[in-house]
């Protein structure tokens, strides 16, 4: 679904990614993990089209999309929900997800049944600013927004970052419940998470890919991953 | 455990209902009443010409508040489309044809294409640049009306516009223009009220928020943003044409760049990013100009102190101010009781 070659990608001369390749399947969960700095925020940026690649390539269903513009990513079915939780805060949550309705031509009604599916309890916040909403219920919010329209493949910074357990249990409950209906990458820190969603990691240390794995065991021991963060 | 889960099913206080009590058909009628008969009482006190000039100002200041307080572009140079709307209907009567009503329609018509054709410029900019081009593009405005286009506009001294009686349109009678003018305002303020509450509404709202975060949900957020612009400027345009008709003359003093300072104080003061707050902003600003220079001679400097007021202590403007205790008092009507 998603296959990217010898991506290299600076901000100004500082070169932030160094020959990455790496390659996702359809219906795949891929976590991105590394410490602060490794490059996931880069990558994920630049897959959707807000930064653009010195060198490589992007392919995505077998186009090339690494000149596309974050809104041609959205049309091609590419949800980015980004790490600081922004939601449209002078917004109401129903109209955070009918902006996304009518950009994906989603009917509301649908958008919203879509996005209640996921975390029922939002109905009761549907004419609250979104502002005003607790930092698990932005996230889960977003993802759901994520969802309206026919994504394809999510991309998520860091969904669980400074939640309380109880949230992280049903974001990850939630994320769970899209296996094998979308594809993900995600930038997580959360080993635990990880390891109960990953298909595929990719460790990034100092822009590079360090490791790459698909191996069940290599996925659950979470100490021989810990040494990466 | 247990403060964690509260946390995420938690609701936040909201009040949205409480505004939003009567079905939206219901609502536009009170509002139309509302707004009418608050024209209507100030009418005796000040005067029918007065109040038909308040109007017109109040038409301008929504336009402006559509891209100020709805789609967060701060323009300092909003006062062309109403130079440009009352100089083309003013040119049309003038050399053209003397029927009110194809003028107003000319001189709307030329506002919005002027803003559709500087706005694929303008709207690429954000910040201060956008301000700043926009006060450019008024400024050059300003100069053409006044010195490469003398030959028909007159220059300094402007020039007169006499409509022709045309049918039951007669713009010689003072409350005639006051009845029509008040339509305008009803009619601009049904348009804008539609357009800020649709998808669109939502998605310039957005915009103001953070236009990168729209893009990402596969918006052209650029041709949101020209649209936005081109609407501003033709009910800008509109608001000149109105003002061309009422003083029966045009001049470059409907061009100034020194006025865009008006309409800004008059969004800050009523509230930006509400019609209801443009209005009474525009009604305000227009009560301070119109008679504080009667009392202070510096009545500007007073302007200032007011507002660094605004800006320092009600930053939502009077209008934010009176919905802020409107939600209060409802959230007390709404609270249990205190035990006796």
């Amino acid at each position: 679904m998603l296959e990217i070659k010898n991506l290299d990608v600076a901000y100004g001369h500082a070169k932030a990614l160094h020959d990455i390749s790496l390659k996702i399947e359809t219906g795949q969960m891929a976590f991105l993990i590394g410490r602060n700095g490794a490059g996931k925020t880069t990558l994920l940026k630049t897959i959707i089209g807000l930064l653009k690649p010195l060198k490589g390539s992007i392919t995505y269903q077998g186009n090339e999309i690494s000149s596309l513009s974050p809104e041609e990513h959205y049309l091609k079915g590419l949800r980015y929900v980004a790490q600081e939780k922004k939601v449209f805060g002078n917004l109401t949550v129903r109209e955070n997800i009918e902006i996304a309705a009518y950009a994906s031509g989603e009917p509301l009604e649908r958008a919203l049944d879509k996005v209640m599916s996921i975390y029922p309890k939002l109905k009761d916040f549907l004419k609250t600013k979104a502002g005003q909403l607790s930092g698990g219920q932005r996230q889960i919010l977003l993802v759901g927004r994520a969802l309206v329209g026919e994504p394809k493949l999510l991309l998520i910074d860091e969904p669980t970052q400074g939640l309380a357990a109880i949230v992280i249990e049903e974001i990850v409950s939630i994320l769970s419940g899209l296996r094998e209906k979308v594809s993900a990458v995600i930038v997580e820190q959360n080993l635990a998470m990880v390891n109960r969603l990953a298909d595929r990691i990719y460790i990034l240390k100092e822009g590079k890919v360090a490791r790459e794995t698909v191996e069940r065991s290599e996925i659950s021991d979470t100490r021989g991953l810990e040494e990466y963060l | 455990m247990k403060s964690e889960e509260s946390t995420l099913n938690k609701v936040p206080p909201s009040h949205a209902n409480d505004l939003n009590a009567y079905p939206m058909k219901e609502r536009g009628f009170i509002n139309f009443l509302v707004i009418t008969a608050g024209f209507l009482l100030i009418t005796p006190i000040l005067s029918v010409h007065r109040v038909t000039d308040f109007m017109i100002f109040c038409i301008f200041v929504m336009s402006f508040d559509l891209m100020y307080g709805y789609m967060g572009r701060l323009s300092f140079g909003h006062m062309l489309f109403l130079g440009t709307g009352a100089y083309c209907s003013g040119l049309f009567i003038r050399y053209i044809s003397g029927n009110p009503l194809l003028a107003i329609l000319m001189g709307t018509f030329m506002a919005g294409l002027l803003a559709m054709l500087i706005g694929l410029v303008i709207v690429r900019t954000t910040g201060a640049c956008f301000s700043l081009i926009n006060l450019a593009f008024n400024q050059i405005g300003f100069f053409l009306v006044l010195s490469p286009l003398r030959g028909i506009t007159r220059g300094e001294d402007g020039f007169g516009v006499r409509v022709s009686s045309f049918g039951f349109f007669n713009f010689a009678n003072t409350t005639f223009k006051f009845w029509f003018v008040l339509l305008c305002l009803l009619l601009v303020f049904y348009l804008l009220k539609r357009v800020t509450t649709s998808p669109y509404g939502i998605l310039i709202r957005s915009i103001k928020e953070d236009e990168t975060r729209v893009k990402f949900l596969g918006y052209n957020t650029f041709f949101y943003k020209w649209l936005t612009f081109v609407l501003a400027g033709g009910v800008g345009g509109l608001a000149g044409t109105l003002s061309a008709l009422n003083y029966n003359f045009v001049n470059p003093n409907m061009m100034d760049v020194h006025s865009n300072v008006g309409v800004v104080f008059a969004s800050l003061i009523g509230g930006a990013g509400n019609l209801y707050g443009a209005l009474v902003g525009g009604v305000v600003y227009m009560l301070i100009s119109n008679f504080l220079p009667i009392y202070i001679h510096r009545w500007e400097m007073f302007l200032g102190f007011s507002l660094l007021i605004i800006v320092f202590k009600f930053r939502k403007g009077v209008w934010g101010n009176i919905q802020d205790i409107w939600e209060y008092i409802q959230k007390r009507k709404g609270a249990p009781r205190l035990p006796a």
